[in-house]
Protein backbone atom coordinates (compact mmCIF):
# COMPACT_ATOMS: atom_id res chain seq x y z
CA UNK A 1 0.00 0.00 0.00
CA UNK A 2 1.49 3.37 -0.74
CA UNK A 3 1.40 5.89 1.91
CA UNK A 4 2.65 8.84 -0.32
CA UNK A 5 2.25 9.71 -3.98
CA UNK A 6 3.63 12.03 -6.18
CA UNK A 7 1.75 12.16 -9.64
CA UNK A 8 3.24 14.22 -12.55
CA UNK A 9 4.27 16.70 -10.02
CA UNK A 10 5.37 20.12 -12.24
CA UNK A 11 6.91 23.61 -10.75
CA UNK A 12 8.99 25.86 -13.13
CA UNK A 13 11.36 28.38 -11.33
CA UNK A 14 12.09 28.73 -15.06
CA UNK A 15 16.02 28.53 -15.89
CA UNK A 16 15.62 24.77 -15.85
CA UNK A 17 14.87 25.26 -11.82
CA UNK A 18 12.15 23.37 -10.14
CA UNK A 19 10.67 19.89 -10.32
CA UNK A 20 9.49 18.44 -14.09
CA UNK A 21 7.09 15.93 -13.91
CA UNK A 22 7.66 14.17 -10.94
CA UNK A 23 6.60 10.52 -10.10
CA UNK A 24 6.54 8.05 -7.46
CA UNK A 25 4.80 6.37 -4.52
CA UNK A 26 6.01 5.41 -1.40
CA UNK A 27 5.01 2.63 0.61
CA UNK A 28 3.81 1.47 3.56
CA UNK A 29 7.04 0.43 6.43
CA UNK A 30 9.33 1.82 3.81
CA UNK A 31 12.51 4.45 4.17
CA UNK A 32 12.50 6.15 1.11
CA UNK A 33 15.70 8.13 0.01
CA UNK A 34 15.72 11.61 -1.84
CA UNK A 35 18.53 12.19 -3.51
CA UNK A 36 20.45 14.24 -5.16
CA UNK A 37 22.88 17.08 -5.94
CA UNK A 38 22.28 20.54 -4.06
CA UNK A 39 19.56 22.62 -6.33
CA UNK A 40 18.01 19.79 -7.21
CA UNK A 41 14.81 20.29 -6.65
CA UNK A 42 14.44 18.13 -3.41
CA UNK A 43 13.54 20.74 -0.66
CA UNK A 44 11.17 21.74 -3.65
CA UNK A 45 9.04 18.61 -3.87
CA UNK A 46 9.58 18.70 -0.02
CA UNK A 47 7.52 21.89 0.29
CA UNK A 48 4.79 20.40 -2.16
CA UNK A 49 4.37 17.27 0.51
CA UNK A 50 4.70 19.57 3.25
CA UNK A 51 1.72 22.14 1.46
CA UNK A 52 3.25 24.73 1.58
CA UNK A 53 3.53 25.17 -2.44
CA UNK A 54 0.80 24.49 -4.70
CA UNK A 55 1.17 22.06 -7.29
CA UNK A 56 1.46 24.35 -10.78
CA UNK A 57 0.46 20.35 -12.77
CA UNK A 58 0.03 17.10 -10.67
CA UNK A 59 -0.94 16.48 -7.23
CA UNK A 60 0.73 14.75 -4.52
CA UNK A 61 -1.08 12.76 -1.51
CA UNK A 62 -0.25 11.27 1.92
CA UNK A 63 -2.39 8.78 3.56
CA UNK A 64 -4.82 9.27 0.91
CA UNK A 65 -5.27 13.16 1.18
CA UNK A 66 -4.16 15.32 -0.69
CA UNK A 67 -1.10 17.71 0.36
CA UNK A 68 -2.31 21.31 -0.43
CA UNK A 69 -6.00 20.53 0.32
CA UNK A 70 -5.90 18.72 3.49
CA UNK A 71 -2.22 20.11 4.33
CA UNK A 72 -3.36 20.33 8.15
CA UNK A 73 -4.98 17.22 8.56
CA UNK A 74 -2.10 15.66 6.62
CA UNK A 75 0.28 17.22 9.23
CA UNK A 76 -1.63 15.45 12.50
CA UNK A 77 0.43 12.06 12.01
CA UNK A 78 3.50 13.52 10.11
CA UNK A 79 6.93 14.45 11.72
CA UNK A 80 9.09 17.10 10.00
CA UNK A 81 12.76 18.06 9.78
CA UNK A 82 13.08 20.99 7.70
CA UNK A 83 16.05 21.88 5.84
CA UNK A 84 17.29 25.15 7.57
CA UNK A 85 16.33 25.36 11.44
CA UNK A 86 14.86 28.73 12.08
CA UNK A 87 13.21 29.01 15.28
CA UNK A 88 11.89 32.02 17.69
CA UNK A 89 15.40 33.31 18.57
CA UNK A 90 13.74 34.53 21.81
CA UNK A 91 12.53 30.91 23.58
CA UNK A 92 15.10 28.41 24.84
CA UNK A 93 14.75 25.00 23.75
CA UNK A 94 12.69 23.52 26.39
CA UNK A 95 10.59 26.74 25.83
CA UNK A 96 10.33 25.53 22.19
CA UNK A 97 9.38 22.04 22.76
CA UNK A 98 6.80 22.87 25.25
CA UNK A 99 5.33 25.42 23.07
CA UNK A 100 5.52 23.21 19.95
CA UNK A 101 3.32 20.38 21.88
CA UNK A 102 0.85 22.94 22.76
CA UNK A 103 0.25 23.97 19.81
CA UNK A 104 0.05 20.55 18.45
CA UNK A 105 -1.99 19.81 21.26
CA UNK A 106 0.01 17.01 22.10
CA UNK A 107 0.29 16.46 25.49
CA UNK A 108 3.53 16.10 26.41
CA UNK A 109 4.76 12.48 27.12
CA UNK A 110 8.06 10.89 28.07
CA UNK A 111 8.89 10.75 24.45
CA UNK A 112 10.25 14.00 24.37
CA UNK A 113 12.56 13.38 27.53
CA UNK A 114 13.96 10.20 25.94
CA UNK A 115 14.65 11.78 22.61
CA UNK A 116 16.56 14.24 24.55
CA UNK A 117 18.32 12.24 26.45
CA UNK A 118 19.18 10.10 23.34
CA UNK A 119 20.42 13.30 21.14
CA UNK A 120 22.33 14.13 24.87
CA UNK A 121 21.14 17.66 24.39
CA UNK A 122 20.96 20.16 26.66
CA UNK A 123 18.04 22.63 25.67
CA UNK A 124 17.85 24.67 28.42
CA UNK A 125 19.78 27.50 26.29
CA UNK A 126 18.50 30.38 24.33
CA UNK A 127 17.91 28.91 20.79
CA UNK A 128 19.66 31.87 18.96
CA UNK A 129 23.31 30.70 20.85
CA UNK A 130 22.83 27.33 19.94
CA UNK A 131 24.96 25.71 17.30
CA UNK A 132 24.16 24.39 14.31
CA UNK A 133 24.30 20.60 15.49
CA UNK A 134 22.41 21.36 18.85
CA UNK A 135 19.71 23.21 16.87
CA UNK A 136 19.35 20.15 14.34
CA UNK A 137 18.79 18.39 17.34
CA UNK A 138 15.86 20.85 18.43
CA UNK A 139 14.61 19.89 15.13
CA UNK A 140 14.74 16.31 15.33
CA UNK A 141 13.11 16.29 18.62
CA UNK A 142 10.40 18.51 17.28
CA UNK A 143 9.58 16.13 14.52
CA UNK A 144 9.78 13.09 16.27
CA UNK A 145 7.73 13.90 19.52
CA UNK A 146 4.47 13.06 18.82
CA UNK A 147 5.38 9.71 17.54
CA UNK A 148 4.23 10.21 14.14
CA UNK A 149 2.98 7.65 11.30
CA UNK A 150 4.83 9.45 8.10
CA UNK A 151 8.25 11.64 8.72
CA UNK A 152 9.73 13.67 5.75
CA UNK A 153 12.91 14.75 6.66
CA UNK A 154 14.87 16.98 4.47
CA UNK A 155 18.68 16.22 4.76
CA UNK A 156 17.92 15.30 8.86
CA UNK A 157 21.67 14.90 9.43
CA UNK A 158 23.24 18.20 8.36
CA UNK A 159 25.27 19.68 11.15
CA UNK A 160 25.20 16.38 13.06
CA UNK A 161 28.63 14.96 14.11
CA UNK A 162 29.50 10.95 12.93
CA UNK A 163 28.31 9.94 16.29
CA UNK A 164 25.22 11.85 16.34
CA UNK A 165 24.18 10.93 13.25
CA UNK A 166 24.86 7.41 13.92
CA UNK A 167 22.36 7.83 16.71
CA UNK A 168 20.03 9.39 13.86
CA UNK A 169 20.49 6.43 11.97
CA UNK A 170 19.63 3.73 14.59
CA UNK A 171 16.45 6.04 14.88
CA UNK A 172 15.34 5.68 12.06
CA UNK A 173 15.91 2.02 12.21
CA UNK A 174 13.45 1.61 15.09
CA UNK A 175 10.50 3.96 13.56
CA UNK A 176 10.83 1.39 10.38
CA UNK A 177 11.11 -1.53 12.79
CA UNK A 178 7.56 0.20 14.16
CA UNK A 179 6.20 0.18 11.09
CA UNK A 180 6.60 4.10 10.17
CA UNK A 181 7.59 5.54 6.56
CA UNK A 182 9.93 7.82 6.43
CA UNK A 183 10.96 9.54 3.45
CA UNK A 184 14.53 11.35 3.47
CA UNK A 185 16.18 13.12 1.56
CA UNK A 186 19.91 13.64 0.97
CA UNK A 187 23.19 14.62 -0.95
CA UNK A 188 25.10 11.68 -0.22
CA UNK A 189 24.96 7.97 -0.95
CA UNK A 190 26.56 6.94 2.12
CA UNK A 191 24.23 8.27 4.47
CA UNK A 192 20.76 6.91 2.22
CA UNK A 193 22.32 3.46 1.44
CA UNK A 194 22.46 2.35 5.58
CA UNK A 195 18.79 2.97 6.26
CA UNK A 196 16.90 3.17 3.03
CA UNK A 197 15.47 0.66 1.61
CA UNK A 198 14.43 2.22 -2.04
CA UNK A 199 16.01 5.31 -3.66
CA UNK A 200 14.93 8.26 -6.19
CA UNK A 201 17.81 9.90 -7.21
CA UNK A 202 17.09 13.61 -8.91
CA UNK A 203 18.57 15.67 -10.59
CA UNK A 204 17.84 19.23 -12.42
CA UNK A 205 14.29 18.06 -10.73
CA UNK A 206 13.82 14.93 -12.85
CA UNK A 207 13.61 11.88 -11.82
CA UNK A 208 16.71 10.15 -13.22
CA UNK A 209 16.44 6.98 -11.22
CA UNK A 210 14.42 4.83 -9.19
CA UNK A 211 15.96 1.06 -7.62
CA UNK A 212 16.46 -0.49 -4.51
CA UNK A 213 19.56 0.15 -2.62
CA UNK A 214 20.93 -2.96 -3.79
CA UNK A 215 20.60 -2.33 -7.49
CA UNK A 216 22.14 1.23 -6.80
CA UNK A 217 24.97 -0.32 -5.00
CA UNK A 218 25.89 -2.69 -7.78
CA UNK A 219 25.79 0.60 -10.22
CA UNK A 220 27.70 2.41 -7.95
CA UNK A 221 31.06 3.58 -9.70
CA UNK A 222 33.98 4.66 -7.77
CA UNK A 223 37.36 6.55 -9.42
CA UNK A 224 40.45 5.58 -7.74
CA UNK A 225 43.80 7.74 -8.78
CA UNK A 226 46.70 5.38 -9.03
CA UNK A 227 49.96 6.60 -8.84
CA UNK A 228 52.65 4.63 -10.58
CA UNK A 229 56.64 5.21 -10.64
CA UNK A 230 56.76 6.93 -13.87
CA UNK A 231 55.18 7.64 -17.30
CA UNK A 232 56.07 4.20 -18.63
CA UNK A 233 54.63 2.43 -16.18
CA UNK A 234 51.31 4.39 -15.94
CA UNK A 235 51.13 4.63 -19.98
CA UNK A 236 51.30 0.16 -19.52
CA UNK A 237 48.72 0.26 -16.40
CA UNK A 238 46.34 2.16 -18.77
CA UNK A 239 46.69 -0.30 -21.33
CA UNK A 240 45.41 -3.36 -18.97
CA UNK A 241 41.79 -3.70 -19.96
CA UNK A 242 40.52 -1.59 -16.78
CA UNK A 243 38.36 1.12 -17.17
CA UNK A 244 40.31 4.11 -17.76
CA UNK A 245 38.83 7.46 -17.24
CA UNK A 246 42.09 9.73 -17.76
CA UNK A 247 45.76 9.42 -17.77
CA UNK A 248 48.25 12.29 -16.84
CA UNK A 249 52.02 12.19 -15.96
CA UNK A 250 52.59 9.08 -14.08
CA UNK A 251 48.75 8.87 -12.28
CA UNK A 252 45.89 6.72 -14.19
CA UNK A 253 42.43 7.43 -12.74
CA UNK A 254 39.85 4.05 -13.35
CA UNK A 255 36.33 3.80 -12.94
CA UNK A 256 35.60 0.67 -10.46
CA UNK A 257 32.13 -0.64 -10.65
CA UNK A 258 32.24 -4.00 -8.81
CA UNK A 259 35.23 -5.37 -10.12
CA UNK A 260 37.30 -4.41 -7.31
CA UNK A 261 39.73 -7.57 -7.58
CA UNK A 262 40.61 -6.89 -10.89
CA UNK A 263 41.73 -3.77 -10.16
CA UNK A 264 44.06 -5.10 -7.21
CA UNK A 265 45.58 -7.73 -9.02
CA UNK A 266 46.59 -5.85 -11.70
CA UNK A 267 48.14 -3.36 -9.29
CA UNK A 268 50.22 -5.98 -7.59
CA UNK A 269 52.14 -6.17 -10.85
CA UNK A 270 52.89 -2.68 -11.04
CA UNK A 271 55.07 -0.18 -9.13
CA UNK A 272 52.50 1.50 -7.37
CA UNK A 273 53.56 4.46 -5.32
CA UNK A 274 50.01 5.57 -3.92
CA UNK A 275 46.18 5.05 -4.38
CA UNK A 276 43.85 7.55 -3.47
CA UNK A 277 39.53 7.87 -3.82
CA UNK A 278 38.52 11.34 -4.66
CA UNK A 279 35.63 12.80 -3.64
CA UNK A 280 32.93 12.12 -6.18
CA UNK A 281 29.23 13.85 -6.81
CA UNK A 282 26.52 11.87 -7.57
CA UNK A 283 26.46 12.31 -11.25
CA UNK A 284 30.07 10.78 -11.14
CA UNK A 285 29.10 7.75 -8.55
CA UNK A 286 25.67 6.70 -10.95
CA UNK A 287 27.42 7.40 -14.42
CA UNK A 288 25.35 5.24 -15.74
CA UNK A 289 22.41 6.67 -14.84
CA UNK A 290 23.24 9.82 -15.58
CA UNK A 291 24.14 9.07 -18.47
CA UNK A 292 27.51 7.25 -18.67
CA UNK A 293 30.93 8.57 -18.38
CA UNK A 294 33.56 9.04 -20.63
CA UNK A 295 35.80 5.78 -20.91
CA UNK B 1 -10.53 29.25 14.79
CA UNK B 2 -7.98 30.44 17.02
CA UNK B 3 -4.48 28.75 18.70
CA UNK B 4 -4.64 29.57 22.11
CA UNK B 5 -1.29 28.85 22.54
CA UNK B 6 0.29 31.19 19.41
CA UNK B 7 -2.15 33.87 20.64
CA UNK B 8 -0.74 33.99 24.14
CA UNK B 9 3.11 33.96 22.42
CA UNK B 10 1.81 36.56 20.80
CA UNK B 11 0.55 38.43 23.49
CA UNK B 12 3.69 37.82 25.39
CA UNK B 13 6.11 39.07 22.51
CA UNK B 14 3.78 42.61 22.19
CA UNK B 15 3.40 43.84 25.28
CA UNK B 16 6.79 45.30 25.35
CA UNK B 17 6.52 47.21 22.83
CA UNK B 18 2.77 48.25 23.80
CA UNK B 19 4.09 49.34 27.20
CA UNK B 20 6.47 51.54 25.52
CA UNK B 21 3.70 52.99 23.49
CA UNK B 22 1.19 53.68 26.27
CA UNK B 23 4.25 55.23 28.00
CA UNK B 24 4.29 58.00 25.17
CA UNK B 25 0.97 58.45 25.17
CA UNK B 26 0.83 58.59 29.01
CA UNK B 27 3.16 61.32 28.68
CA UNK B 28 1.42 63.60 26.05
CA UNK B 29 -2.07 63.05 27.64
CA UNK B 30 -0.48 64.32 30.96
CA UNK B 31 1.24 67.32 29.87
CA UNK B 32 -1.65 68.64 27.15
CA UNK B 33 -4.42 67.94 29.65
CA UNK B 34 -2.63 69.79 32.26
CA UNK B 35 -2.78 72.75 29.78
CA UNK B 36 -6.11 73.15 29.76
CA UNK B 37 -7.16 76.39 30.82
CA UNK B 38 -10.81 76.64 30.80
CA UNK B 39 -11.46 80.61 31.93
CA UNK B 40 -8.35 81.76 29.98
CA UNK B 41 -7.93 79.47 26.85
CA UNK B 42 -4.82 77.55 27.14
CA UNK B 43 -1.03 77.97 26.30
CA UNK B 44 -1.69 76.05 23.47
CA UNK B 45 -4.41 78.10 21.62
CA UNK B 46 -1.82 81.27 22.21
CA UNK B 47 0.18 78.99 19.70
CA UNK B 48 -2.36 78.23 17.53
CA UNK B 49 -2.84 81.96 17.50
CA UNK B 50 1.01 82.93 16.61
CA UNK B 51 1.52 80.30 13.97
CA UNK B 52 -2.11 79.05 12.62
CA UNK B 53 -0.69 76.98 9.73
CA UNK B 54 1.81 74.70 11.43
CA UNK B 55 -0.53 73.98 13.96
CA UNK B 56 -3.16 73.30 11.11
CA UNK B 57 -0.68 71.23 9.18
CA UNK B 58 -1.03 68.70 13.00
CA UNK B 59 -4.60 69.19 13.35
CA UNK B 60 -4.30 71.43 16.58
CA UNK B 61 -7.04 73.72 15.99
CA UNK B 62 -9.92 73.21 18.57
CA UNK B 63 -13.10 74.09 17.24
CA UNK B 64 -14.82 75.03 20.71
CA UNK B 65 -13.74 76.03 24.13
CA UNK B 66 -14.90 72.66 25.40
CA UNK B 67 -12.64 70.71 27.23
CA UNK B 68 -13.36 67.56 24.63
CA UNK B 69 -12.97 69.85 21.73
CA UNK B 70 -9.04 70.68 23.60
CA UNK B 71 -8.69 67.02 23.58
CA UNK B 72 -9.58 66.52 20.25
CA UNK B 73 -7.32 69.05 18.82
CA UNK B 74 -4.67 68.51 20.44
CA UNK B 75 -4.29 64.67 20.81
CA UNK B 76 -6.34 63.23 18.25
CA UNK B 77 -4.88 65.13 15.21
CA UNK B 78 -1.50 63.78 15.74
CA UNK B 79 -0.28 61.70 18.93
CA UNK B 80 -3.44 59.21 18.63
CA UNK B 81 -2.71 58.85 15.07
CA UNK B 82 0.71 58.57 14.41
CA UNK B 83 1.93 56.02 17.74
CA UNK B 84 -1.31 53.05 17.33
CA UNK B 85 -0.10 53.76 13.75
CA UNK B 86 3.54 52.96 14.66
CA UNK B 87 2.45 49.82 17.05
CA UNK B 88 0.33 48.69 13.77
CA UNK B 89 3.16 48.43 11.45
CA UNK B 90 5.31 47.10 13.70
CA UNK B 91 2.91 44.39 14.63
CA UNK B 92 1.60 43.33 11.57
CA UNK B 93 5.37 43.02 10.35
CA UNK B 94 6.23 40.98 13.09
CA UNK B 95 3.62 38.84 13.55
CA UNK B 96 2.78 37.30 9.41
CA UNK B 97 6.05 38.37 7.06
CA UNK B 98 8.96 38.09 9.19
CA UNK B 99 8.32 34.45 10.41
CA UNK B 100 7.84 33.82 6.35
CA UNK B 101 10.67 35.76 5.63
CA UNK B 102 12.96 33.99 8.33
CA UNK B 103 11.35 31.04 7.80
CA UNK B 104 10.11 30.39 11.11
CA UNK B 105 6.96 29.95 9.45
CA UNK B 106 7.83 26.10 9.10
CA UNK B 107 6.94 25.28 12.60
CA UNK B 108 3.59 27.00 13.01
CA UNK B 109 2.83 25.56 10.00
CA UNK B 110 4.54 21.74 10.36
CA UNK B 111 1.58 20.91 12.91
CA UNK B 112 -2.47 20.20 12.30
CA UNK B 113 -3.18 23.56 12.42
CA UNK B 114 -4.55 25.34 9.33
CA UNK B 115 -3.08 28.41 7.98
CA UNK B 116 -6.38 30.39 8.40
CA UNK B 117 -6.51 29.73 11.60
CA UNK B 118 -2.50 30.88 11.98
CA UNK B 119 -3.47 34.10 10.69
CA UNK B 120 -6.37 34.64 11.90
CA UNK B 121 -4.80 33.71 16.03
CA UNK B 122 -2.20 36.43 14.53
CA UNK B 123 -4.76 39.12 13.57
CA UNK B 124 -6.31 38.76 17.22
CA UNK B 125 -2.87 39.24 18.80
CA UNK B 126 -2.93 42.63 17.01
CA UNK B 127 -6.40 43.77 17.30
CA UNK B 128 -5.86 43.04 20.76
CA UNK B 129 -2.92 45.17 21.38
CA UNK B 130 -5.01 47.88 18.89
CA UNK B 131 -7.71 47.89 21.45
CA UNK B 132 -5.67 47.44 24.74
CA UNK B 133 -4.13 50.78 23.23
CA UNK B 134 -6.86 52.94 22.76
CA UNK B 135 -8.64 51.67 25.39
CA UNK B 136 -5.73 52.64 27.79
CA UNK B 137 -5.86 56.27 26.10
CA UNK B 138 -9.89 56.19 26.80
CA UNK B 139 -9.13 55.94 30.47
CA UNK B 140 -6.17 57.78 30.49
CA UNK B 141 -8.13 60.73 29.10
CA UNK B 142 -10.86 60.33 31.85
CA UNK B 143 -9.43 59.85 34.69
CA UNK B 144 -6.51 63.17 34.02
CA UNK B 145 -9.67 65.54 33.27
CA UNK B 146 -11.54 64.07 36.02
CA UNK B 147 -8.84 64.93 38.62
CA UNK B 148 -7.94 68.16 37.03
CA UNK B 149 -10.88 69.60 35.69
CA UNK B 150 -14.01 67.35 37.21
CA UNK B 151 -16.98 67.77 35.42
CA UNK B 152 -15.77 69.67 32.74
CA UNK B 153 -15.46 66.84 30.18
CA UNK B 154 -17.91 65.37 28.02
CA UNK B 155 -17.32 61.92 28.66
CA UNK B 156 -19.94 60.78 26.17
CA UNK B 157 -18.45 62.56 23.05
CA UNK B 158 -15.24 61.63 24.35
CA UNK B 159 -15.75 58.06 24.22
CA UNK B 160 -17.18 58.08 20.42
CA UNK B 161 -14.11 60.42 20.20
CA UNK B 162 -12.03 57.24 20.90
CA UNK B 163 -14.00 54.32 19.10
CA UNK B 164 -13.60 56.43 15.85
CA UNK B 165 -10.44 56.17 16.61
CA UNK B 166 -10.24 52.74 16.70
CA UNK B 167 -11.95 52.56 13.62
CA UNK B 168 -9.50 54.47 12.00
CA UNK B 169 -6.47 52.68 13.52
CA UNK B 170 -8.44 49.21 12.73
CA UNK B 171 -8.49 50.56 9.31
CA UNK B 172 -4.62 51.14 9.07
CA UNK B 173 -4.20 48.12 10.69
CA UNK B 174 -5.61 45.86 8.13
CA UNK B 175 -3.96 47.83 5.23
CA UNK B 176 -0.57 46.61 7.31
CA UNK B 177 -1.96 42.63 8.30
CA UNK B 178 -2.59 42.58 4.28
CA UNK B 179 0.65 43.79 3.18
CA UNK B 180 2.06 41.03 5.90
CA UNK B 181 0.35 38.36 4.13
CA UNK B 182 0.90 39.29 0.96
CA UNK B 183 4.73 39.87 0.42
CA UNK B 184 7.59 37.34 1.39
CA UNK B 185 9.64 39.78 2.01
CA UNK B 186 9.99 41.75 5.22
CA UNK B 187 11.07 44.92 3.30
CA UNK B 188 8.32 44.85 0.56
CA UNK B 189 5.68 44.35 3.22
CA UNK B 190 7.28 46.77 5.36
CA UNK B 191 7.52 49.67 2.42
CA UNK B 192 3.56 49.25 1.38
CA UNK B 193 2.31 48.31 4.95
CA UNK B 194 3.73 51.43 6.18
CA UNK B 195 4.30 53.57 3.05
CA UNK B 196 0.02 53.62 2.10
CA UNK B 197 -0.78 54.77 5.61
CA UNK B 198 2.21 57.17 6.05
CA UNK B 199 1.16 58.64 2.70
CA UNK B 200 -2.61 58.85 3.77
CA UNK B 201 -1.54 60.92 7.06
CA UNK B 202 0.79 63.18 4.89
CA UNK B 203 -1.64 63.34 2.58
CA UNK B 204 -3.93 64.84 5.24
CA UNK B 205 -1.32 66.80 6.91
CA UNK B 206 -1.30 69.02 3.41
CA UNK B 207 -4.65 69.16 3.20
CA UNK B 208 -4.85 70.52 6.53
CA UNK B 209 -2.22 72.92 5.47
CA UNK B 210 -3.50 75.25 3.12
CA UNK B 211 -6.98 76.47 0.81
CA UNK B 212 -5.70 75.13 -2.60
CA UNK B 213 -4.55 71.74 -1.04
CA UNK B 214 -7.71 70.67 0.67
CA UNK B 215 -9.55 69.11 -1.91
CA UNK B 216 -6.65 66.73 -1.40
CA UNK B 217 -8.45 65.57 1.58
CA UNK B 218 -10.65 63.39 -0.57
CA UNK B 219 -7.42 61.48 -1.61
CA UNK B 220 -6.93 59.99 1.61
CA UNK B 221 -8.55 57.44 4.11
CA UNK B 222 -7.95 59.34 7.30
CA UNK B 223 -10.52 62.10 5.63
CA UNK B 224 -13.34 59.11 7.09
CA UNK B 225 -12.08 60.06 10.80
CA UNK B 226 -13.75 63.32 10.80
CA UNK B 227 -13.01 64.01 14.67
CA UNK B 228 -14.59 67.38 14.73
CA UNK B 229 -17.51 66.24 13.06
CA UNK B 230 -17.38 63.29 16.07
CA UNK B 231 -17.60 66.33 18.57
CA UNK B 232 -19.86 68.40 16.85
CA UNK B 233 -22.47 65.63 16.34
CA UNK B 234 -22.72 65.35 12.85
CA UNK B 235 -24.23 62.13 11.29
CA UNK B 236 -21.81 61.80 8.18
CA UNK B 237 -19.00 61.58 11.01
CA UNK B 238 -20.60 58.45 12.56
CA UNK B 239 -20.77 56.88 8.67
CA UNK B 240 -17.06 57.36 8.15
CA UNK B 241 -16.34 55.43 11.13
CA UNK B 242 -18.91 52.60 9.88
CA UNK B 243 -17.21 52.95 6.63
CA UNK B 244 -13.43 52.68 8.49
CA UNK B 245 -14.94 49.44 10.53
CA UNK B 246 -15.91 47.87 7.33
CA UNK B 247 -13.39 48.75 5.49
CA UNK B 248 -11.25 46.70 7.90
CA UNK B 249 -12.72 43.64 8.22
CA UNK B 250 -12.73 43.37 4.42
CA UNK B 251 -8.80 43.98 4.47
CA UNK B 252 -8.49 41.75 7.12
CA UNK B 253 -10.44 39.08 5.81
CA UNK B 254 -8.84 39.45 2.69
CA UNK B 255 -5.37 39.10 4.39
CA UNK B 256 -6.66 35.87 5.74
CA UNK B 257 -7.48 34.22 2.11
CA UNK B 258 -3.99 35.35 0.68
CA UNK B 259 -2.32 33.99 3.33
CA UNK B 260 -4.10 30.80 3.09
CA UNK B 261 -3.91 30.35 -0.66
CA UNK B 262 -0.79 31.57 -1.72
CA UNK B 263 3.19 29.70 -1.88
CA UNK B 264 5.08 29.56 1.07
CA UNK B 265 8.84 29.23 0.55
CA UNK B 266 9.55 28.29 3.39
Amino acid sequence: MSVCEIQGLIRDYGNGRGVFDLSFAIHQGEVFGFLGPNGAGKTTMIRHLMGFLKPEKGYCTIGGMDCWKDRADIQKTLGYIPGEMVFFDDMTGLEFLSFMAKYRRIKSNGRTRELLDRFELDARGKLKKMSKGMKQKIGIVAAFMHDPEVLVLDEPTSGLDPLMQNRFIELMLEERARGKTILMSSHMFEEVERTCSRVAIIKNGKLVALDNVEALKAAQARKYVITLEDEDAAAAFAGEGLRVYEVSHNQVTVIVQSNIKELLSVMNRYPVINILTPNQSLEEIFMQYYGGGRS
Amino acid sequence: MINWTLYKRGIRESWKMLAIFAAVITMYFTIIISMFDPALGSALNEFAKAMPELMAIVGMTPATAELVSFLEAYLYGFIMLVFPMLYCILSANKLIVRHVDRGSMTYLLSAPVKRETVAFTQMKVMVTGLFALVFYATLLGLVNCEISFPGELNIRKFILLNIGALCLQLYVGGICFLSSCIFNDSKYALGVGAGIPVLGFIIQMMANAGKELEKMKYATFFTLFDSEGIIAGEPDAIWGMIALCAGAMVLFSSAIVVFSRKDLHI
